[in-house]
């Protein structure tokens, strides 16, 4: 369709996509699991599922529980951990025409910066994405999170481990978005991802208990984009690094929308390339050119 | 493995609530114990996919236990809540997102061994392909009343016995269908059995007295179906802590598990 190549391109730091479209973290495995299903070279960015110190069980089951639009999850960050991460994950990224954004988490802020250093130097690896905000895991997550003190602590010791880009993401359920965007960029981030998932709790009214075993979980897919596009706003006032917005099925970081259909990170960025042309613009353009 | 766009072929009331569900659809390899996920709305609520263990593959060449290729697959379902309500009222022709297949099959049974199938409800479904393979066996098939257990006249041309239990008593034994494996089961005894949750569970323990090999098929609510966002997880007795492997996920690594290896206690 004629399309400039260009157009779609985002710089974020030193990080340089081919498009803005990205899977959030937790959606989308550690990415090769999508292989058979879509083309991921479309992407400009696989976020992989959140990666500890060592490998971790997870929650007790139920895990997930399905809501108007959208579903709660509390998987508990189960994960590979880092090492089998390197060793046997990324691995069958390589050669696919795309970035891999390693997320990463700690109970402490000691085990967040080790695991940047370890991903540090991994070439398959473009990027760190500091994850503060889990809300289902109960040591460490939601007190970095909702505490800027803490959360530019955790920011400040990623930034030191490692020569990578550090993204930071967000958790929503703070009473000032900003708050969180300034910590975290002043302990020297060098863009922002938000949002993460909302808090949530399903009861089954018949056993008059939580569907999930762990009580609340997150809640994401459509029924929070409203929500996610009010808080990259927010944040945008006071934003000096870039943003990276996250949260329903067409949001910029394509979530719970990979569930229904591993091909909808593709088409999102379809989407993006006919919006671009219609309306003779890019994506850099774009940016930051909502009017009031 | 690939999503499709699958043509309802027919949609009938088998029992009050339950249905058959035709659905034309060039099928992958299946092999018995597969399952596919349907997706009942184009929108966004419900917003995922159900899973549907297969019934009968349509059209199909080759012959079990070799995988069956068709032109379309036939699922048995039970309207349970708001998805398979919506999916209860679609009409032939309408076209319906496919995912498929998923998961793993049944394990063969051993030389010497003896096969008992133990169904209950709509847990007949995946046994159907299995017992089609059978040189020799037993259907134990529990359900509400009379108009539920006729489904087991389908596998009539099997190589299988067939012994009823219901609810109300309408048909074969009044009662639960474990009442006849608890006087089937034996140590040369392997039994493959789907169906509720209280009735697996007892299946199990029941093949764990007799001394026999007992194989489930899980059913958990699903995001994705292809073992990625880890939401069906199901937790494993032992074998875990070392390599970090306590929960599997029933999607990729199920439906069908060794019942031995379950954690009964927390499921």
């Amino acid at each position: 369709m004629g399309m400039d190549k260009d157009r779609t391109v985002v710089e974020i730091g030193s990080l340089r996509l081919k498009n803005p479209v990205m899977t959030a973290s937790g959606t989308f495995g550690y990415g090769s699991e999508f292989i058979p299903y879509t083309d991921i070279a479309r992407l400009g960015a696989i976020v992989v599922k959140g990666l500890s110190l060592k490998p971790r069980q997870g929650n007790p089951a139920p895990r997930i529980a399905e809501t108007p639009c959208g579903m709660l999850n509390a998987i508990g960050l189960q994960n590979v951990g880092v090492e089998a991460f390197i060793s046997e994950k990324l691995p069958l990224l390589e050669g696919i025409d795309t970035k891999v954004v390693a997320n990463i988490f700690g109970e402490t802020i000691d085990e967040y910066a080790e695991v940047a250093r370890r991903l540090d130097g991994q070439a398959g690896v473009a990027a760190i994405e500091v994850n503060i905000s889990c809300p289902n895991v109960k040591k460490g997550g939601i007190v970095f999170g909702t505490d800027p003190v803490e959360a530019a602590k955790v920011v400040a010791a990623v930034r030191g481990a490692t020569s990578l880009p550090v993204i930071t993401k967000l958790s929503p359920n703070v009473t000032d978005i900003t708050v969180m965007v300034r910590a975290a960029q002043e302990a020297g981030s060098d863009a922002i991802s938000l949002i993460n998932t909302l808090t949530g709790m399903v009861v089954d009214v018949e056993k008059r208990r939580p569907v999930l075993a762990t009580g609340t979980g997150g809640l994401s897919g459509p029924a929070i984009r409203p929500v996610a596009v009010r808080m990259v706003w927010q944040a945008s006032r006071v934003a000096t690094v870039p943003l990276i917005g996250i949260g329903g099925a067409s949001a910029v970081q394509v979530g719970t929308a990979s569930f229904i259909d591993p091909a909808s990170a593709v088409k999102v960025a379809d989407g993006i390339e006919e919006y671009l042309v219609r309306h003779d613009t890019d994506i850099r353009s774009l940016i930051g050119s909502l009017e009031m | 493995m690939e999503s499709a766009q699958a043509k309802i072929l027919y949609n009938e009331q088998v029992a009050q609530g339950y249905y058959r569900l035709g659905l034309g659809w060039k099928t992958p390899p299946i092999v018995p114990g597969h399952f596919v996920m349907l997706r009942v709305e184009h929108g966004l609520d419900p917003l995922l996919r159900r899973p549907f263990g297969i019934y009968k593959v349509l059209g199909a060449t080759g012959k079990p236990p070799s995988p069956l290729r068709g032109t379309g697959v036939e699922i048995l379902y039970q309207v349970v809540g708001k998805g398979t309500e919506i999916l209860s009222l679609k009409a032939p022709g309408e076209k319906i997102d496919i995912l498929g297949p998923l998961g793993g099959g049944f394990p063969a049974p051993a030389e010497g061994e003896k096969t008992v199938l133990v169904a209950g409800g709509m847990g007949i479904a995946p046994l159907y392909l299995f017992a089609a393979a059978l040189k020799e066996g037993l259907l134990l098939f529990g359900s509400r009343d009379k108009t539920v257990a006729r489904i087991a006249d389908e596998f009539n041309g099997f190589n299988c016995n067939i012994e009823i239990a219901t609810d109300d008593g309408s048909a074969g034994r009044k009662g639960f269908v474990t009442t006849l494996l608890e006087e089937a089961a034996t140590l040369e005894t392997v039994i493959y059995a789907c169906g509720p949750l209280p009735m697996l569970k007892a299946a199990s323990a029941i093949a764990g007295r007799a001394g026999a090999r007992c194989f489930v098929s899980l059913e958990r609510a699903m995001a994705c179906g292809i073992g990625v966002c880890l939401g069906c997880a199901v937790k494993m007795k032992d074998g875990g802590e070392k390599e970090n492997r306590n929960y599997r996920m029933v999607c990729s690594e199920g439906p069908v598990f060794d019942s031995r290896a379950i954690d009964w206690d927390v499921l």
